[in-house]
């Protein structure tokens, strides 16, 4: 049971210089940050290795097939407006033509700077526990979150509405971009100041209908739920934020509701 | 003739395969100049673009890096890297309207000339050399700054059918960058 | 301490017995016999007829399994019965003859969880300390972690279960349902060389296997691969024939399909098992239930876990396909935490989800 390493970067990135950093490795895909075509704006670099344990030809058929389903999406709501990171490049073909080859596949995209939401809230319920606040303080303090997560929702209503649901929404994949370069200096108590922006694709898909929709928002709600149970009773201000957001917004939150109730519980049969 | 010739190493691509590129204004042998490269004449071997296509210096290395990525993995689809250059600025897969919207053409005022050193007698010298003695034009800086006032924008919105997009107001506003945006995720789609 | 278990939610009826010394020295299996109730070609195996099995060979089986173990009655200290999930006739006809055996000898019951038992055997079985599971069998498909005393499911089938899936088209080519239809399909499907294009259903960690059996049904239809006379062919068939119809790629054959089948099924279970493991951090991953004794999938999900680093746990046959010891290690898990099934609560349900168990004895 040896370290793990990750597979070589594909060519071109092999030449760059200096090599992108890798940032995260999840079980589909490798982060990197590198710099785009401009080597004085940074881009993130998300690589499919090929899974060597599938059929070559099925492997292939899925690594292109979700690549490009990624990359349609962002490009669909970047010309929309709504903030994603945009799509800078994207090799689906592996090299080497048809086949042979190296049989994964990359795209490179706009770097989002800040911080995921997952760590402003983490923050933010950290630096609660440790004071002592009196009531005002704490409603002072709760109606930033309540902000942020109106925001979120907001964000999440513009993406609906432009006919992209996320298929996987978490804290993790949804980013505060601070207005402006400044850095804002905190005291452990974070800023919630900025843009939210979504982030990786890599399981969404063009829908409109309001069973996916109300499937996002559950997920995230389940999702904050689990991880910030101090925001947790705040939900409420996303779904206002939602609301507020698009027309179609209403229909989709009365599904909620069903999805709610039927939860993602499932009675086996043995 | 001062030669205003940019030489650019492109983030990611091998540093033996630099890009050569300049901006012309006022061309004045644009036929001639499309006369030679549809003879197949060797040294016209250019990427000769009517800059009035180009939005930003992104929107042009965003279709080199794709030429040049696929030339490198044996992907071409047209002649050379330098046709493909011309047909990578293209949203779909149709080479010869490719040619027709974003090549030189006889009335092209504003040319941008693309180079990339495939063979290595191709440097900065002996392209800035030929170029000074071929291209009849005022050579001006490859940037922002001066695209913005070679480019159509109307055009370009049609030939990628982003006509709902708002136009950009200034150089570097929103709406510029949405376009940008939407013009570098259709380059790298074409074909998917 | 020595328990019998008696498990019967499909068609295998398992009797084991297993020891667990009370110098704390590892569990010994004393005994671990199965009867499979076989449904002939093209059939699948009603809950009537399988219960009839169970009740005609349960005294059978628990009288052989007690002189295999070689222990007396008085030596047992409980009886674990499978309590669900499974098919409703054939797990009560276990659960009758287990309230029988505790009234007879006056021995307490415990009532296990099915999944709960493949699970704590697997663990038992490969030395696996926190793995994702995986458990795949005819009735269920399950990404499984443990998390704060439960076996949580992280990702599982939208639809039928994968081993449900398997032997359906082993149905539909006719293929002998002994000694297990999936294993047939295994068998011929190393046979094959074309992989034909079927749909690919992964939903974060869910997955779906109706559609995958629709068109593979079709397809069988559409080039007349399925039924009795074809699967005579399968037999009839000589080494050189074979290879002749491998040579063309065209025309799939009933391998091919086997094959695809099977390439498509196991890469989205060994899929959901990544995501799992990437999202619990774990590097160990454990296959259980009867699908798991696939050496295919066992491969593909070995190339995977080593990707990662990582490594997987798999069983045999004796262990993976269900049987009768497991029940008596998850029940004697529980017992030993002081869990007990009265008799007034020693019924079965077809219905019993893996994260319903109190797992007291993890930390």
């Amino acid at each position: 049971m040896g370290e793990y390493h990750p597979p070589p970067l594909p060519s071109p990135f092999n030449n760059t210089s200096p090599p992108p950093t890798l940032l995260t490795q999840g079980a589909e895909a490798h982060l990197y940050k590198t710099t785009s075509l401009d080597p004085s704006i940074p881009a993130a670099l998300k690589i499919r290795p090929s899974k060597p344990y599938r059929h070559p030809t099925l492997d292939r058929r899925l690594t292109r097939q979700r690549i490009i389903q990624e990359a349609r999406c962002l490009a669909k709501l970047v010309r929309e407006g709504v903030s994603v990171p945009a799509l800078l490049a994207i090799d689906w073909a592996g090299h080497g033509g048809e086949e042979g080859g190296w049989g994964g596949a990359w795209l490179m995209m706009e770097w989002i700077e800040g911080s995921v939401v997952r760590v402003v809230l983490e923050k933010w319920e950290a630096w609660m526990k440790d004071q002592t606040l009196d009531a005002a303080s704490v409603e002072k303090e709760e109606k930033r979150v309540r902000g942020l997560l109106r925001q979120m929702g907001a964000a999440i209503g513009v993406l609906h509405k432009a006919g992209v649901v996320h298929g996987d929404l978490t804290t993790s994949n949804l980013m505060l971009r601070p207005f402006g370069t400044e850095v804002v200096e905190d005291d452990g108590n974070p800023s919630m100041e900025g843009d939210v922006v979504l982030i990786d694709f890599g399981l969404a898909s063009q829908s409109s209908q309001d069973e996916d929709r109300a499937v996002d928002l559950y997920v995230l709600e389940r999702a904050i739920g689990s991880t910030h149970p101090r925001s947790e009773p705040m939900f409420e201000e996303l779904i206002l934020g939602y609301r507020n957001s698009y027309k179609g917004a209403v229909s989709a939150l009365k599904r909620l509701e069903d999805v709610r109730m039927r939860g993602r519980k499932r009675s086996m049969l043995g | 003739m001062a030669s205003c010739l940019e030489t650019i190493n492109l983030p990611h691509l091998p540093s033996s395969l630099p890009v050569h590129v300049a901006l012309y204004r006022d061309v004045q042998n644009a036929a001639s100049l499309k006369g030679h490269l549809l003879a197949g004449q060797k040294e016209f071997e250019y990427a000769f673009i009517d800059a009035s296509m180009v939005l930003s210096r992104a929107h042009v290395t965003a279709a080199v890096f794709r030429a040049v990525n696929d030339y490198m993995h044996n992907r071409l689809q047209s002649h050379n890297v330098h046709s493909e250059i011309v047909f990578s600025l293209n949203p779909t897969n149709n080479i010869a309207e490719s040619f027709r919207r974003f090549g030189i053409t006889d009335s092209t005022k504003d040319l941008l000339v693309i180079k990339v050193s495939v063979s290595p007698e191709i440097t900065h010298e002996s392209v800035a050399a030929h170029l000074s003695s071929s291209v009849q034009g005022t050579p001006v800086p490859f940037d922002d700054q001066t695209l913005s006032e070679v480019s159509d924008i109307n055009k370009i919105k049609k030939a990628y059918k982003l006509g709902a997009l708002p136009s950009p107001s200034s150089p570097n506003d929103e709406a510029k960058q949405r376009l940008e945006k939407s013009l570098l995720s259709a380059i790298a789609l074409r074909g998917s | 301490m020595i328990a019998i278990g008696m498990e019967g939610s499909a068609n295998k009826l398992g009797i084991g017995i297993m020891l667990h010394p009370k110098d704390g020295s590892p569990p010994q299996v004393l005994a671990n016999i199965r009867h499979t109730y076989v449904s002939p070609p093209g059939e699948g195996f009603l809950p009537k007829d399988t219960a009839r099995h169970h009740r005609s060979w349960v005294v059978k089986l628990v009288k052989q399994a007690l002189k295999e173990a070689k222990v007396s009655v008085d030596d047992v200290d409980c009886i674990c019965f499978t309590k669900g999930p499974g098919m409703g006739a054939p797990l009560q006809s276990v659960v009758v003859a287990a309230r029988m055996l505790s009234l007879l000898w006056g021995k307490e019951l415990v009532g296990v969880n099915h999944c709960v038992g493949h699970i704590e055997m697997g663990r038992l079985i490969t030395g696996a300390t926190n793995p994702v599971v995986l458990y795949v069998s005819g009735g269920n498909t399950q990404v499984i972690a443990y998390s704060s005393q439960r076996y949580r499911i992280f990702g599982e089938t939208l639809d039928m279960a994968v081993g449900n899936c398997l032997d359906r088209f082993a149905r539909t080519l006719h293929i002998s349902n002994d000694p297990a239809p999936g294993y047939n399909i295994e068998q011929l499907a190393k046979q094959g060389t074309q992989l034909v294009d079927l749909p690919y259903v992964v939903k974060g960690m869910d997955c779906s296997f109706s559609g995958i059996l629709a068109a593979i049904d079709g397809l069988a239809k559409h080039w007349g691969l399925g039924g009795e006379e074809k699967a005579r062919e399968d037999i009839m068939q000589t080494a050189d024939v074979k290879a002749a119809v491998d040579s063309s790629d065209s025309t799939p054959t009933r391998a091919d399909l086997c094959f695809s089948l099977q390439e498509t099924v196991f890469s989205m279970l060994v899929e959901i098992t990544e995501r799992a493991m990437a999202h619990v951090g774990s590097k160990q991953v454990l296959i259980v239930g009867g699908v798991g004794s696939n050496e295919r999938l066992q491969e593909m999900m070995g190339i995977m876990a080593r990707d990662r680093g990582g490594s997987v746990y798999a069983t045999d046959e004796r262990f993976c396909i269900d049987n009768g010891i497991m029940i008596a290690q998850a029940g004697m898990l529980a017992y030993g935490t002081g869990f007990r099934t009265p008799l007034s609560e020693s019924t079965c349900t077809q219905r019993f989800r893996t994260d319903e168990v109190f797992v007291k004895w993890r930390d």
